[in-house]
């Protein structure tokens, strides 16, 4: 067998490299759709669309959560103590100017808001995606420590967050609560938040 | 098979990978395995076009296996209705192709693989007939096929039950009626085989659960004793001699050459490609296959209160099926429709016994006598004739005759129903009469070698 | 010895290719070729006229809205002009209507309509050719609870939904020495809003919008179809080549 191998090695070889390559590229390009299909579908798309919220009966303090892709998105309307906290937390923060976090541009701010009176987050813990829990209250009357100054708790591995969603430092979690795009009608008079869109330009489906 | 130590064990070359290669293969038969099924399984040297249809039945079975796994990430087994009145199940179909990403590519794949895996597996087993593949000693390889051949039966009812359409479902309803010609307790038995009186979404979730668990394992497990059982007797040829008697001193047979790379890159990879060029241009071109391989009516839902007014089964069960409808006459005191049903089944089982009920010299058609050359061409037309004669209704004329009142032979002669009594008979006949007419037929002698130009 | 093999092909191949020339003979029911179209205009055309028509009493509900896009509509038109329904471009094409309430004001729910360009394909010709032709053979009937009968649906329970558009047709009945009934449409007594040639052309338009509903995906999959076929000629040809080495020596 040897024997014969040799002699046709030098043909064989270059079209044993086209088959192989070019059976690989097909193979590859069979794969494409088998992988697609594991993607969002449609109907996940569809369902994943921008979300409206009538936030005109928020009162002060109060929080809502609405769905987005499947995933609470709180909408805190912050008290002005509740804003005045968020500065005084700031040293014990792992990332108080939200630099490695996740967020649009224009929510890129002390407040991490468009509107500063108004947090909208997405409501899951950047460790490992569960949904924190309201600790609102001041000091020790949440079961937290005596200087707490309002803000998350995740129950699952006790990360901690402020009002602005931003993470304290030695916590799991890595990053900040994740800001979701999201456009007032009139940020002057905010009544309707539209969630998944970064403006109103390609508000739609 | 000679998978065992009379292989030598790897060496390593001193690389990395050799030494990876040798620890791995001092604790696994590796190249054991390999050269055993692979480089060392000598075959004859003169395989033909026909030995093809093999290889293509394994690369259809992966096909099925692959888009098969794909598809139950998104179908959903459940007969209740949606809102607007579709069953979720034919519902999650169309899902798959509108609104997954490559869904229909996948479906399109695993519907048309299915009627290609009858077509090259009625072709494989053809060969078998043609070079007498199932003579001695390769029975047990041929039984293995045939309940291989039974196993792709069920896994192909079981699935086109599944898109829950009218065809799956009165298809379903229809042949599972059968199982109420048994006497007695026949009727208990179709109940508890559909769990409930009709077929419902308890018979659409265990058929799912069949379809896509329990007959894919069997159907896997004899595949590999199919092949375990022919690398141990090892191939037949068109010549129909065996390649075992002549052996060089290192005891390869004379006119074999190893599996691979001869036969799988040399003779299969060509072919196969030839079959995929067919298989996608069916998938991109022709998915309905004419309304034969994705039937019309079944883009309808399922509706238990109305059958379709055309019912007959996808193509490749209509042969059995026209053996099923051929029994019309009450024997012996058993109704025609168990008569039906027994012969259905014995239109497969008795495939089994072909190495048996062949007793002619010579094995392959080559060397055999003219009896069974013209038989055999008969045998062929009967298959097709039963095949398009199942797709038809029972009042089928052929040429569009209508007959005529009073005596006259044309309204036989036409008749599809007459042609599916008088072909069902003709393919029993074949096997039955086998022992005689090919004992007596004229072979010629056949030699020692095969042919091979 | 070859030969042999190649004959029984030829017999079943025969057999095979025979046998729909067979099945033509026997062609009872008549139906126009329907004109189908893949052009963008006359798909958004019949896509109107759907919704205006048949998107009452029938749903789509396989068919997501925003999946209009694919001929050419842009996301406002059709939360603005298509749905009449509530929901967004992202909701599915269904009907206030629910099933029971369908049966009991026609007698039979009236059928979903996203797959009907493909279930109603038969031998007698396909599915849009049946579409094409029904729509247009409604005919006054005065013994039927809608006041409609149809040619090629004898007693169906849909009233003429397009009869602003073509008018009232009759039909006259004529009962040869068999006994068997014919039905021959008369030209409308009652005129349309449209001229026969509009109507004929509107009609093509809604079956040209539901046989691409029926599979939206068929002019993509045929285009990539094109692709991987040339690809796997060329490839055919590569791996005989290559196949052809490994037998050089083998004598």
């Amino acid at each position: 067998m040897s024997d014969q191998k040799k002699d046709c090695d030098c043909d064989r070889r270059g079209l044993l490299l086209a088959t192989t390559v070019a059976g690989g590229a097909a193979v590859a390009a069979a794969a494409v759709p088998f992988v697609a299909s594991l993607a969002p579908s449609e109907r996940a798309k569809a369902i994943g669309a921008p979300v409206v919220a009538d936030i005109s009966k928020l009162a002060p303090g109060e929080k809502m959560v609405v769905k987005w892709r499947g995933k609470p998105v709180w909408i805190l309307r912050r008290t002005p103590e509740m804003l005045a906290s968020l500065e005084t937390v700031k040293e014990k923060l792992s990332d108080p100017d939200s630099e490695k976090s996740s967020q649009p541009d224009y929510t890129k701010n002390p407040t991490r808001a468009v509107n500063k009176e108004y947090l909208v987050a997405v409501g899951i813990c950047t460790h490992l995606g569960c949904s924190p829990s309201d600790k609102f209250k001041t000091g020790s009357d949440e079961g937290m420590a005596t200087d707490w100054a309002g803000g998350f708790l995740c129950p699952c591995h006790g990360s901690i967050f402020d009002l602005a969603g931003r993470v304290f430092k030695g916590q799991p979690a890595p990053t900040n609560l994740e800001i979701p795009p999201h456009v007032y009608d009139d940020p002057a008079n905010p009544a309707m938040v539209t969630i998944g869109i970064d403006s109103t330009d390609s508000k739609g489906a | 098979m000679a998978a065992n130590s009379s292989f030598p064990k790897y060496q390593s070359d001193g690389t990395l990978l050799g030494n990876a290669l040798e620890w791995f293969d001092a604790r696994f038969p590796l190249t054991s395995l390999w050269k055993a099924h692979l480089s060392e399984y000598y075959a004859p040297k003169n395989f033909n076009f026909w030995y093809f249809f093999g290889s293509m039945a394994i690369v259809v079975l992966i096909i099925q296996f692959v888009t098969g796994i794909f598809l139950v990430m998104h179908y959903q087994p459940n007969a209740n209705l949606t809102p607007s009145g579709l069953p979720i199940a034919f519902e999650s179909v169309e899902y798959i192709m509108r609104e997954v990403p490559g869904g229909w590519f996948i479906r399109y794949m695993h519907s048309t693989g299915a009627s290609f895996f009858f077509i090259v597996v009625y072709l494989h087993m053809f060969r078998g007939m043609l070079y007498g593949s199932y003579r001695k000693p390769r029975e047990l390889i041929w039984i293995f096929g045939v309940l291989i051949f039974l196993c792709l039966m069920a896994i192909a009812f079981m699935g086109y039950l599944l898109p829950w359409g009218q065809m799956s479902y009165w298809g379903a309803q229809v042949i599972l009626s059968f199982f109420s010609a048994i006497p007695v307790v026949g009727e208990d038995i179709s109940t508890l085989i559909r769990g409930d009186y009709v077929v419902a979404g308890a018979t659409l979730n265990r058929f799912f659960a069949l379809h896509v668990c329990a007959v894919p394992l069997a159907l896997l497990g004899l595949v590999v004793a199919h092949i375990l059982a022919l690398h141990e007797v090892g191939s037949n040829n068109p010549d129909g001699v065996e390649i075992k008697k002549f052996k060089d001193e290192k005891g390869i047979p004379l006119d074999g050459v190893p599996f691979h790379p001869q036969y799988t890159i040399g003779h299969d990879l060509p072919a196969n490609v030839i079959m995929l060029i067919f298989f996608f241009a069916v998938i991109f071109f022709w998915p309905e296959g004419g309304g034969y391989f994705l039937e019309y009516n079944n883009f309808l839902p399922a509706d238990p209160m109305t059958t379709p007014a055309h019912l007959a089964p996808v193509w490749y069960f209509t042969a059995f099926y026209s053996m099923l409808r051929a029994m019309t006459w009450n024997f012996f005191w058993i109704d025609a429709k168990i008569w039906g049903v027994i012969s259905m089944f014995a239109g497969v089982l008795i495939l089994a016994f072909l190495p048996w009920l062949d007793r002619s010299p010579a094995k392959s058609i080559r060397y055999r006598g003219p009896i069974f050359k013209v038989l055999l061409a008969f045998f062929v037309v009967s298959f097709a004739m039963l095949c398009y004669l199942g797709t038809k209704g029972t009042e089928y004329h052929f040429f569009g005759y209508t007959p005529t009142e009073g005596f006259n032979p044309l309204n036989i002669l036409l008749s599809g129903s007459f042609h599916t009594k008088f072909w069902t008979f003709y393919y029993f006949l074949f096997f039955l009469t086998m022992p005689y007419w090919s004992k007596i037929d004229k072979c010629k002698p056949v030699p020692e070698r095969v042919t091979f130009k | 010895m070859k030969t042999h093999a190649i004959k029984f092909l030829k017999y079943l191949a025969a057999a095979v290719l025979f046998a729909p020339a067979l099945a033509m003979a026997s062609t009872a029911m008549h139906l126009d070729k329907a004109p189908v179209s893949t052009d963008q205009q006359k798909l958004q055309h019949g896509a109107k006229l759907f919704v205006n028509y048949c998107l009452n009493c029938h749903s789509a509900s396989l068919m997501r809205y925003n999946q209009l896009q694919k001929i050419g509509f842009d996301k406002e038109t059709i939360e603005k002009d298509l749905i009449f329904t509530g929901g967004n471009a992202g909701s599915m094409m269904t009907i206030g209507m629910t099933p029971d309430d369908g049966k009991a004001w026609f007698g039979t729910a009236p059928p979903d309509l996203s797959l009907m360009a493909r279930a109603k394909a038969s031998e007698f010709g396909s599915g849009a050719d049946y579409l094409y032709t029904y729509l247009r053979s409604f005919y006054r009937d005065k013994n039927r609870p809608t006041g409609w009968n149809n040619k090629v649906f004898a007693n169906v329970g849909m009233p003429h939904a397009l009869w602003d558009l073509q008018g009232e047709q009759a039909a006259r009945e004529t009962v040869d020495e068999h006994g068997a009934k014919t039905v021959e449409l008369v030209a409308p007594t009652v005129p349309g809003n449209m001229s026969a040639q509009d109507f004929d052309e509107a009609v093509a338009d809604i079956v040209s919008f539901l046989v691409w509903m029926g599979e939206p995906v068929a002019e993509s999959r045929k285009f990539i179809g094109i692709f991987v076929l040339i690809f796997l000629v060329g490839y055919y040809v590569l791996t005989h080549k290559l196949g052809k080495t490994y037998w050089k020596n083998i004598h």
